[in-house]
This record gives C-alpha cells, structure tokens and sequence, in this order.
C-alpha cells in the first residue's frame, strides 16, 4: 500500500512537469494550428540558461527568472523569424520548419557547450516524510508551480481580453480578423506565453533530473505530446489531466512492470488514445480530413 | 589515389541506400501523403533482421564474439527477411496509424520510433543492446580478397538493389495504384467517394515504404559490418526527409539526386578539419564539429521548406491541382502566385 502511495506520489509529481510543458505546447498549438517540434528545445534553453546564470555567480531563483523570460523571447524570435513568414501555407511546412530549428537549436547548444551533462543547481534537500511516503520537496515545488500555472492560465484565458482574443483565433483565424481581432499580435502574444510556460518547464525538467544536456528537452517531446494527445489538442485542462495520466501511469508501469520500460509506457498511451479516443478524452479531432 | 577512390566508393554506397530510405519515403509521403516521421524504426528493423539471419549459429565453426542468436542464412535470405520484417512492422504501425489526420499520424508515428528503439536497445537477448553486434558477416567476401575491391563490388551491388528499387518506384507512380495514392493524397474525401478504399491504400503504401526502408537497413548493416542500437535515432528520419524535400517529393529520380546531395553535404563538413581555425575549436570541443553537421542539415531542412518546396525535381503533373490549405500543392501554389 505505501509502495502504491509512494508511486502515485512520483506520478503527480511527473505529471506535474509535463502538465506545464503541455500547456504551453497545446496553447500553442490550438492557436497557430501547428505542432512545434522546437518546443522541446525551448526547455533545454531554459535549463541552460538556468546553469549558465547561476554558475557566473547570479542567485539560483534571478537566474531561474532570467532563463524563462530568456525563452519566451527566443519563442518570440523563432516565430518573427521562421514560422510568421510560413503563415497561410498550411502546416505541414511549418511543421518541418519546427523539426529544422530543433536540430539546429539542439546542436548549436552542443557545439557551445559540448555533450557532457552539467548539474542542475538545485539544492539539496532531504525528504519529508509523511506516514511511510517519501515527499522530496523539489517534487512538492514542481507539484505546487503546476497548480499556480494552470490557474494563472485559466484566469488569462477566460477572465482577460488577451485570453479571448486567443481563444478567437484559435477558433477562426479568419473570423477573428474579421471581428476586429490584430491576429498577428495575438498570435506573438501565444508564442510568449508559450514561451513562458516552456522556460518554465525547462526549470522543472532541468531539477527533477538533475544535469542538463542538448538533448534533454527532445528526449521529453514525446511524453508531452501524448499528454497533449490525450487531452485534445488546444485544450489546457485536457492537456493537464492528460499529463496526469501519462505521468502516473509511467510510474505505475515503472513500479510494477518494467522500468526500462517507462517511456514506452507513455507512448502505449498515446497510441491507445490515438486509437480508441481519437479526439481526445476531451475533444479534438484526429481523424477529421485534411 | 586507392584509397580516395575506395572512400568515394562507400559514400556513393551510403548515398544508395539513404536513396532506398528516400524512396520508400517517397511512397509514403510523396504518392500518398503519409507524414511518417518513424522511418527509422523500419530501417533499424530491416538492419537487426538481416544481421540475425545471417550471423553463424552459436558455436558453430564461424561463430564469433558476443551475440546470442544467429541463423547463418546467406546473405539473400537477409535482405528479403529484412524487407518482409520492415514491411510488417509497417502493416502493424499502418493498420492502426494510416486513418489518423495528418499531424496525427506524425505524432504517432515519431512515438512508436521510439517505442522500437526502446525496445531494441532494452531486449538485450536479441540486439546485444548497448554493446552492439560487431561480426556481421558481408556477402561474398571470400571472393574478393582485397578490401578496397570488396568496397566496390560491394557499391555495384547496392547499385543493382537500388536500381531496381527506383524501376519499381517509378512503375508505381505511373499505375494506377500510384494515380489512385496521388488522388488520396489530394483529396481523401472525394477519392473515397468514387469508391476507392482510401485506408486500405494508404496503408499498402505505408507497408511498400517499410520494406524499401527494411532492405535499406539490411544493405548498410553489411556494409559496415556491425549494429548498434543508438545509431537508430530520430535524426536519421529527418535527413531522409530532407533528401526527399531537397530532391522533389513525388519524382523517385529527384529523391535520388536529393540523397546524393544529403550524403555529399554530410560527409562535406567532415573536410572542415582542413580549415585552421575549425580544427582548433574541434580539439577543444570533439563534439563540435559533429554537431555542425546536424546544424546544416537543419538549416537545410528550414531553408529548403521555405524557398524550394518543389525541390530540385519537382513532381511532372499534367494539370495544376486546385488542393485544400495544407497539402503539398497549395504550398507550391503560395510560392508560385503573385503577391
């Protein structure tokens, strides 16, 4: 029972990071209607930032700052860049512009910084104990910030103007421009978000594993997009109760079958959804025609 | 001299069978439409399946190393088994995966390359997982006893697979099993409703570039004579995905001409060494000019999507189609309208 505990302890806390990273994923997906292959990219920037900040001496909670608003801006950068000038030709271009700036983010940060793993500066803390459950408080934070980001989300979405001039576009480009709507600002200000979201992310990613690498926001990907899947594209509390899922049930399938296994336990998720719920467990449509 | 000419040999080899893998990407992506972004898992199949079918049985009198399982089969019988498996790990990725929307099945796809490559590298029994296979037997080798003429023969070899792999590709792209792809990857609504099984289509093509990429695996696993679980990463997809886009999706001779490309741009950065100060930056950081070469290719990727979307040879069409946003044509029709 308290193995059991302990598991569902890890999962919340594991669901807790991919939550963020999906949220700032599917707002940015239901919004300019591509998947950005760069976004897991936008973590490992953020983790990076975050060591590179504190070991040239700034405090680990300024550097941690600067390294999300480092993100959002590099988010900001990529779409003024590469994705803005792709607009009206569809996804599938922008799609692979995504999977070209990943490689290319990926690697420009390994020929800076070489492949060798850099620790994360986080402090060590000892677990509190609660009953027989062991609750390490890097995953009580991780926990803590995900509740604090849905809710901030959930106020901008549907309590601010921002919020309903995102949720326009995200429904009809067309029809939001025609009502007034400045897309093209609004769709900056998603990628700003986005961007936040993912610095965010990154910070949670860069202390529940400890070191950074190039490759660590890509390796994540794939478990962010299955919580995303899950949970209907575009759809924030979909997204957040699908990283529930997907982050639990990696450490179950860790726990009680195999845990060399645990990835694959996320993408089986994925797959089965994709099969049996295509349209999420929310909505969505993954079967609707091109 | 000798040894130029055998280097030159085993990158034209390399370039033949990334050609394999950007044809068989051609099916898929170029006929049917199919955004498969788990390509590798078929080549990483294709490579394993021939190397366990044709490595000496235990104990037997060439048996050497460290793997555990081996059918000493010739060297035939490996590229059709590696054929046959990569075309069925596509039938059971495609009989699931083929209906899902677009970006959907990239998604999906992407996951389950990394689903087999888990797999491969955690069933140490069969891959030697992180230790690899290194004895790989290459056909015919008792043959040719100098290594510099095996490396050519070798490369005629593979230009004899692979031609006839492009003979077929262009066959299918001009029956009326291509027309009938060509009509799903357009419109799948409309083609569905003249009465063509638009599931059933998508996946033959699906399977049809699971074996083209399946015998590509079997092709370079005994060219270079081992096999390793980490050299089927998600980078090798994506290049062939560039060659395809560089060369002209839709055109099995573009797609060739853009492996070419692909694997001289590749092994190109290797000359950077040459250049005073890149050589430096590589003593100080061995990673770097690895990396450089991804950071091209990616460039290349954004580069090639923006301004050349058509690629080098673009698809022969009788009759401009008038395609939804998001396919191939309205992107080619964006480029080409006045603005």
């Amino acid at each position: 029972m308290s193995q059991f505990l302990q598991t569902i302890v890890f999962g919340l806390a594991t669901g807790s990071l991919i939550g963020v990273a999906a949220l700032g994923l599917t707002l940015s997906y239901g919004v300019t209607g591509f998947i950005n292959f760069a976004y897991g990219e936008l973590l490992t920037v953020s983790a990076f930032s975050t060591w590179l900040g504190v070991t040239s001496g700034l405090p680990l909670v300024v550097a941690a700052a600067v390294a999300v608003l480092v993100v959002a801006g590099v988010a900001l950068l990529l779409d003024h860049a590469f994705y803005q000038p792709l607009r009206g030709r569809g996804a599938m271009p922008l799609l692979i512009t995504s999977i070209g700036l990943s490689f290319v983010l990926q690697n420009v940060l390994r020929m800076g910084f070489g492949a060798d793993p850099r620790p994360f500066p986080v402090p060590l803390v000892r677990p509190w104990t609660i009953g027989s459950v062991f609750v390490p408080p890097v995953q009580a934070v991780v926990f803590a910030t995900a509740v604090i980001a849905m809710a901030v989300l959930h106020v901008l979405l549907r309590r601010t103007m921002l919020g309903r001039r995102m949720r326009a576009t995200a429904e009809n480009d067309a029809l939001a421009r025609l009502s007034g709507v400045r897309t093209t600002a609004t769709l900056r200000v998603t990628w700003v978000v986005s961007g936040l979201l993912a610095g965010l992310a990154g910070l949670m990613l860069g202390a529940t594993e400890t070191n950074v690498t190039a490759t660590m926001g890509f390796v994540f990907l794939p478990v962010v997009f299955a919580a995303v899947i899950l949970g209907g594209i575009g759809q924030p509390y979909g997204a957040m109760a699908g990283a529930m899922v997907v982050g639990i049930g990696m450490e179950l399938g860790a726990t009680y079958l195999s845990p060399d296994y645990t990835l694959a336990f996320a993408f089986a998720a994925l797959v089965a959804a994709l099969l049996f719920r295509p349209h999420g467990i929310f909505r969505g449509g993954a079967t609707r025609g091109t | 001299m000798w040894g130029w000419l055998a280097f030159g040999s085993s990158l034209v080899t390399l370039a033949l069978i990334y050609s394999l893998l950007a044809m068989g990407l051609d099916v898929q992506y170029g006929l049917a439409g199919l955004l498969d972004f788990g390509l590798v898992a078929f080549f990483a199949v294709g490579a394993f399946t021939s190397a366990i079918v044709t490595l000496p049985p235990l104990g037997s009198s060439g048996y050497e190393g460290n793997y555990t399982i081996g059918f000493g089969l010739p060297f035939p019988v490996g590229v059709v088994a590696a054929g046959v498996m990569g075309g069925l790990l596509a039938l059971l990725v495609g009989a699931t995966a083929v209906r899902l929307r677009g970006d959907y099945l990239a998604i999906a796809t992407f996951a389950l390359a990394t689903i087999v490559q888990i797999t491969l590298s955690n069933e140490t029994w069969l891959t030697r997982g992180q230790f690899g296979i290194s004895v790989i037997p290459q056909p015919l080798r008792t043959l040719v006893p100098s290594s510099n003429g095996y490396l050519h023969a070798y490369l005629v070899m593979t230009a004899v697979i692979t031609g006839a792999g492009w003979a077929v590709a262009r066959r299918l792209a001009k029956s009326p099993f291509g027309r009938a792809l060509r009509a799903v990857r357009e419109d799948e609504i409309a083609t569905r409703s003249l009465g063509k099984q638009t599931s059933a289509l998508k996946l033959k093509a699906f399977v049809i570039g699971g074996i083209y990429a399946g015998v590509a695996g079997s092709l370079w696993v005994h060219s270079i004579g081992g096999v390793h679980v980490n050299q089927f990463v998600a980078i090798i997809t994506f290049q062939v995905w560039l060659a395809v886009l560089l060369g002209g999706a839709g055109n099995a001779t573009g797609v060739v001409l853009g492996s070419f490309v692909l694997v001289a741009l590749r092994e190109g950065t290797r000359f950077l060494d040459l250049v005073p100060g890149a050589s430096n930056l590589g003593r100080v950081n061995p990673t770097f000019l690895p990396s450089l070469r991804f950071v091209v290719i990616g460039m290349l990727l954004v580069v090639v999507v923006r301004v050349a979307p058509d690629g080098i040879l673009p698809e022969r069409r009788g009759r401009r189609a008038d395609a939804g946003a998001g396919s191939r044509e309205s992107v080619a029709a964006a480029t080409e309208a006045p603005s």
